[in-house]
């Protein structure tokens, strides 16, 4: 039941796109490696799809926010980053 | 229908009929009976919509002896079977009288406010999602335009409860739209897309596709897109249809612990490598 859910989250999360950033997996207590290699392969994936869209958004001025991102041509991701990496405070270390 | 339901009156087969009736020529819900049988006359069927079932639920369950009549539309019924199989309607004491809606190959008038729906601007299509795309239409945008779209329309919500409070199968006493710990309160707009993925997750295996939220937002929203996904993908992993049939739904765990098989998977994987 709980693997069904999760996949209900993943796909719902990818349909708003925010694909790709939840993940589980079993693992037992007496399997140390596969727990570091799963941890180690999932931030690796993180790190390539680059930090939470999400917080491009969460601004004060939210209403004018994804407008802008909008009209900047939806697929400039350098820049917003960049500008991102001013004002918020999540976005400095990645 | 008016001789229907006046014979159903007379004859004590229900107590109260709920339809649309003709106020200053606006169709607006009401509830005829014995007493005011005269007001039968304006009883209406017409394309305009409201979620009778929800009136019915509420006066059932405040008159424990009330048979109750309903003129109804193939959602109703859809919403009829998911609150009573959540214990919120006693379809026992629920009479319908069919009315003619959804159109289909074989009929093809029909009556209904959503087949009508405005075409969306150009801005809309080019930033947003129009509302009458499909949910493939929708996954084939790359990502992290997908993100964009979605949250230029979340971003539009003004907050104002409408697509919960028109929807036929929200019935919880306690909204988590409202829990302050759940969604943070006092602020426009809502934190999206939070507020909006909640109500997309608590409608799984329960919305059943009438559209009325998306026609109730003020905002414009493709909500009932969204849950259209929701349920596909419900549908994809549990076998399950909300409005159809006797099973409960996957997400049930109000009382019993959840009763339904899972489907199996095919591939065998925890998760899809996405
Ligand atoms: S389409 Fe909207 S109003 Fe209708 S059942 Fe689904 S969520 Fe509720
Ligand atoms: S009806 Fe639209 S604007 Fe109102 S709360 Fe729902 S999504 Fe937001």
């Amino acid at each position: 039941m709980t693997l069904k859910r999760m996949r209900f989250l993943q796909e719902v999360l990818d349909f708003v796109g925010l694909g790709g950033r939840l993940h589980m997996e079993w693992i037992s207590s007496a399997e140390a490696q596969k727990f570091a290699q799963v941890v180690t392969d999932f931030t690796e994936k993180i790190r390539r799809l680059g930090p939470n869209p999400l917080h491009a958004f969460i601004q004060p001025d939210m209403i004018l926010r994804p407008r802008v991102v909008a009209a900047s041509g939806l697929k400039s991701t350098a820049a917003e980053k960049e500008d991102a990496k001013g004002s918020l405070p999540f976005t400095g270390k990645q | 229908m008016k001789d229907q339901v006046k014979k159903w009156l007379e004859s004590g087969t229900v107590d109260i009929f709920l339809g649309m009736k003709m106020v200053d020529g606006h169709p607006l819900p009401h509830a005829f009976t014995l007493g005011n049988i005269s007001d039968l006359e304006e009883l209406v069927p017409g394309t305009v919509r409201y979620p009778l079932e929800t009136f019915a639920a509420e006066l059932a369950a405040e008159n424990p002896d009330a048979r109750i009549g309903l003129a109804a539309r193939e959602c109703t019924q859809r919403a009829l079977n998911v609150l009573s199989l959540w214990n919120q309607a006693p379809t026992d004491r629920i009479e319908t009288i069919k009315l003619n809606c959804c159109p289909s190959p074989l009929k093809e008038h029909a009556a209904c406010s959503y087949l009508d729906p405005p075409e969306a601007g150009l801005f809309k299509k080019h930033f947003g999602i129009d509302n009458a795309a499909d949910p493939e239409a929708v996954a084939r945008f790359e990502p992290r335009e997908r993100f964009s779209r979605w949250m230029y329309e979340f971003q539009k919500c003004i907050k104002c409860y409408g697509c919960r409070n028109i929807c036929p199968v929200c019935f919880c006493e306690d909204c988590s739209l409202e829990h302050k710990d759940l969604i943070g309160t006092g602020q426009l707009p809502p934190e999206a897309p939070i507020f909006h993925l909640v109500r997309a997750v608590h409608m799984a295996g329960r919305c059943i596709d009438c559209g009325l939220c998306e026609e109730a937002c003020p905002a414009d929203i493709p909500l009932r897109l969204l849950y259209r996904k929701v349920n596909a993908v419900v549908d994809d992993l549990f076998d399950y249809r909300a409005g159809e049939g006797e099973q409960p739904p996957p997400f049930n765990i109000i009382g019993e612990r959840p009763s339904l098989e899972p489907k199996p998977m095919e591939n065998g994987s925890a998760c899809p490598q996405r």
